[in-house]
């Protein structure tokens, strides 16, 4: 390396330590910004996408009607009729009515468990398939195979409920998802004179449905065969699939109609589409940020390379070619927007492990920072490639008098 | 490299509305069919303000404001792009240009290494050696904004030697120069223009370099 390279020390005259200094912190806060916002977006969205959990669930709501004194006494009231569900199909907000199909039968579980023999009273519900958060191996029933085991999803919270609450307190062990799964259930199905020994087997949990839910083939087979047929159909529960989850006029229709909505949903789901809009937002001032800076720069190098205008022409007339001329300022901005973009990617990443933290206390996952740094690569190669046709343009004007 | 550069027809751009008069009309080079072929050196001599510079910037590529053509080898240098001109002024032209253009931040001899660095012609020492023929080694090392003009032309005569070149463009050589750096200087000239093969051509107003077997061209 020649320990001072003359035309180096010519070009670098007039550079602004100042305006590029400027350019540096501007374009490094927004970037920075941008990247960390867009890490936290994607992250809280694929909370939300992983299918087993729903802490952003703002796509799916179970709606009840209230419950009050006067319903126990006018008998159905509580239920859903069929023009109460075709009101709630029109809502712009409503993507997907569904129908918990309760059953009108009795179920009977009983289970072997380490010895110790268990039974209960049961209650079946079904929803249609695509309303499950869960996809479960084996989730199928034909009722012509009288040894086909009954696939059950329960609630995950009926798990942490016994070992949480019940296992702990009793000294009993606690169970973890995959043993239950092993373990077969003796279902005893009877009503309308009949009865009906089965195996069933919990083969999956969704934390979006609170209930105990059996494939609708099976609760279709179920109910015309055990079914107490002078009972009318009644509809007490539904789920809704909405696209606009922080839509307020979901809240009011609800209060309006007397509904309930099971847990939280409904505020997760503002929660959620608050946070999608700030993290929106919030890219969105990282961006205009990062252009204010991107002109900056701009102005910078045209400025610089107008004031050494006659330096360049010099060199040129000495036979450098543009391309060595430019070469020293592109290698200057090539350099500049390295070190700005490995800096904004630390700060996203690094921020990104202190909240994955946070994260990870919730039970949620978080992905990877691989699509923010390509993006940040991406935007910064546009921003250089940008940077470098600029100074080949500026150099080469200057390269005829006239 | 260039064996001969043939000027057809060529006037300066501001000279349009003058082509009738006699200042243009009898010159040697303006709207001329002329050949210039290596190693024959060339003294185009006129008054100022008739274009010389001019001619010497058409001919380095430096400028394009002209009518008719310029063709090296043949070949029309109007469809030249820069980096084409950019080796050319590596390796086959040399100029010396009449405001000299050294760069006065830096050292006389930095000017000189600047322009060497490019082909890697000359040795420093050879460099040096040039200075002291010139009579400004002990100015070489001193930043060029602090010369006299007359050493400028000197450190600027040797920049423009530092490299391999067909044909030489001098503007104004020996402008600023006694009579007998004039000599040193043309000697030199003449000695590193043989050493290649090539052509000079200078131009002057009044003080012309001091080279025996120039053709004389009146502008």
């Amino acid at each position: 390396m020649k320990p001072s390279n003359p035309v180096n020390r010519l070009l670098r005259k007039n550079i602004s330590v100042g305006q590029i200094a400027g350019y540096a912190i501007a374009n490094f806060v927004g970037l920075a910004i941008l990247l960390t916002a867009l890490q936290f977006y994607r992250d809280t969205t694929a909370a939300e996408n992983c299918a087993d959990d729903s802490f952003i669930s703002r796509d799916y709501m179970i709606i009840s009607k209230h419950v009050s004194d006067v319903n126990i006494f006018k008998g159905k009231a509580s239920a859903f009729t069929d023009d109460d569900i075709a009101e709630l199909r029109a809502k712009p907000w409503v993507k997907n009515v569904g129908v918990f199909t309760p059953s009108r039968f009795h179920v009977n579980g009983a289970v072997d468990f380490a010895g110790r023999g268990m039974s209960t009273h049961l209650f079946f519900e079904s929803i249609p398939d695509e309303f499950f958060d869960v996809r479960p191996e084996g989730w199928s029933f034909d009722p012509a195979d009288t040894s086909a085991i009954i696939p059950i999803i329960i609630s995950r919270d009926y798990l942490a409920l016994y070992n949480f609450g019940f296992a702990a307190s009793r000294g009993m062990p606690q169970l973890s998802e995959q043993l239950i799964g092993s373990v077969p259930l003796t279902i005893l199905i009877s009503g309308n004179g009949k009865r009906e020994y089965r195996t069933g087997k919990i083969v999956g949990f969704s934390s979006r449905l609170n209930t105990i839910a059996v494939p609708e083939a099976f609760m279709q087979w179920a109910n015309a065969e055990f079914g107490d047929s002078t009972e009318p159909a009644t509809v007490s529960r539904l789920i809704v699939e909405t696209n606009d989850p922080g839509n307020p006029a979901i809240a009011t229709y609800f209060d309006e109609n007397g509904i309930e909505v099971s847990g939280e949903k409904l505020n997760q789901g503002r929660a959620a589409y608050f946070l999608s809009i700030v993290s929106a937002v919030v890219i969105v001032i990282g961006l205009v940020i990062c252009a204010l800076a991107f002109f900056i720069l701009m102005l910078s190098i045209s400025l610089l390379l107008q004031k050494n205008k006659d330096k360049i022409h010099d060199l040129l007339m000495l036979g450098y070619t543009p391309r060595q001329v430019g070469g020293y300022y592109i290698r200057m901005v090539a350099k500049l927007n390295g070190a700005i973009l490995l800096s904004a990617i630390v700060v996203a990443v690094v921020a990104s492990f202190l909240w994955k933290g946070l994260f990870g206390s919730l039970g949620l996952a978080t992905t990877g920072c691989f699509v923010t740094i390509v993006v940040g690569i991406a935007l910064m190669a546009l921003v250089t490639a940008v940077n470098i046709m600029a100074i080949r343009r500026n150099v080469n004007r200057n390269f005829f008098n006239s | 490299m260039i064996e001969y550069i043939t000027i057809d027809r060529l006037l300066p751009v501001v000279f349009r509305e003058e082509k009738e008069e006699s200042r243009i009309a009898g010159s040697e080079v303006w709207l001329k069919h002329l050949d210039i072929a290596k190693p024959q050196s060339y003294l185009v001599y006129a008054e100022s303000g008739t274009g010389k510079s001019s001619l010497c910037a058409y001919l380095y590529g430096n400028r394009r404001d002209y009518d008719g053509k310029i063709l090296f080898d043949g070949e029309d240098v109007g469809t030249y792009t820069p980096e084409k001109w950019s080796r050319l002024r590596r390796e086959a032209l040399a100029y010396l240009p009449q405001q000299l253009s050294l760069f006065p931040e830096l050292t006389a001899i930095d000017n000189v290494l600047l322009k060497n660095r490019l082909t890697d012609y000359s040795s420093e020492a050879d460099i040096r050696l040039m200075f002291q023929q010139l009579a400004i080694d002990n100015r070489a090392d001193v930043e060029a904004g602090r010369l006299s003009i007359g050493q400028q032309q000197r450190v600027a005569i040797i920049r423009a030697l530092v490299q391999p070149f067909d044909f030489l463009l001098l503007d104004e050589p020996v402008s600023h120069l006694d009579a007998r750096n004039n000599e040193v200087v043309a000697q030199m000239i003449a000695a590193e223009a043989r050493k290649r093969g090539a052509s000079i051509i200078a131009t002057s107003v009044g003080n012309h370099l001091s080279i025996s077997d120039f053709k004389m061209l009146r502008l």
